[in-house]
């Protein structure tokens, strides 16, 4: 990003905000609704609760193990959680949109997915 | 065949006695530690012993999940003052426990890795049977019950693992 073109993004923004205020505060409206949200993904009876989330990019996601064993939250050439101990958690934040699949290293049939929408 | 004999003798132990009468909680508890604990030590023998880096990892992940759930039960029956109480059952698990390691530590190699994921497999159908049959019907304390009943798809993940390791090996019929 050029000095330049944020010297006219600046001014052209300032002029917006004077000249049609209104329109400015929907803007500022919007833009406050799609604040990032935090997402909890239980780990218990060896499983995901919820299996799969839908979530968007800049959301967070906290795994929280309530099993009585160690558990993994990993995507196969994405995220990993590395061992969770029983009490332990991990939180990832999601920069793109996708879908990723992710099991537990441990056990493979633990299985579960993130949409980033 | 002398292994398999010996393999079916250690597990019908299990069920047989287990659904023989109604068990108590402080027998549920001993049966529940016994069961873990049988499977740690054959667990502890097979990340040492075989040469198969799949079984290796398998037996680290039994030591590491039985150790879990022990953990937890003795965590709660601490808790509800219950004391564990030998039983019929608990008895003839570490008989059977007992006489399988002593059996897999006259393997090695393949021998050893095809006998141990054989008693893995029959191990795991018979502690869920005993866990479906006898220690869920039977508890009567709510938060045994419940730890039962959370611990239960770990044991079913176990025996899926083992069985996808038997057939790997080419040794499910044999």
């Amino acid at each position: 990003m050029t000095e330049g073109w944020r010297r006219r993004a600046f001014v052209s923004l300032w002029a917006t905000a004077v000249a049609a205020a209104g329109i400015a505060g929907v803007a500022v409206l919007r833009a406050r609704e799609a604040k990032p949200a935090t997402h909890s993904v239980t780990i218990d009876a060896t499983r995901f609760q919820p299996a799969r989330l839908v979530v968007h990019p800049g959301d967070t996601i906290v795994w929280v193990n309530k099993d009585v064993i160690p558990h993994t939250a990993t995507a196969k050439g994405g995220f990993d959680s590395k061992v969770l101990a029983p009490g332990a958690s991990w939180r990832l934040t999601v920069r793109v949109k996708g879908a990723t699949d992710y099991a537990c290293l441990f056990h493979p049939a633990m299985t579960g997915r993130v949409d980033a929408e | 065949m002398i292994h398999r004999a010996l393999i079916f003798t250690a597990l019908v132990a299990l069920p047989a006695a287990a659904g023989a009468q109604a068990v108590t909680d402080p027998q549920i508890a001993s049966i529940v530690v016994t069961a873990n604990q049988v499977d740690i030590d054959a667990g502890k023998l097979a990340a040492e012993r075989s040469t198969n880096a799949e079984i290796k990892k398998f037996g680290t992940l039994m030591v590491t999940d039985h150790t879990g759930v022990n953990k937890a039960a003795v965590e709660l029956v601490t808790r509800l003052k219950v004391t564990p109480q030998d039983n019929p059952t608990s008895q003839s698990l570490k008989a059977g426990g007992d006489k399988n390691l002593a059996h897999l530590k006259t393997l090695s190699g393949a021998a050893f890795d095809k006998a141990y994921v054989a008693q893995e497999v029959a191990y795991h159908t018979a502690v869920l049977e005993a866990v479906d049959k006898t220690l869920i019907p039977n508890a009567s304390n709510a938060d045994l019950k419940a730890l039962l009943v959370k611990v239960r798809p770990a044991f079913v993940a176990h025996l899926e693992h083992a069985k996808k390791i038997q057939a790997s090996l080419g040794g499910a019929h044999e």
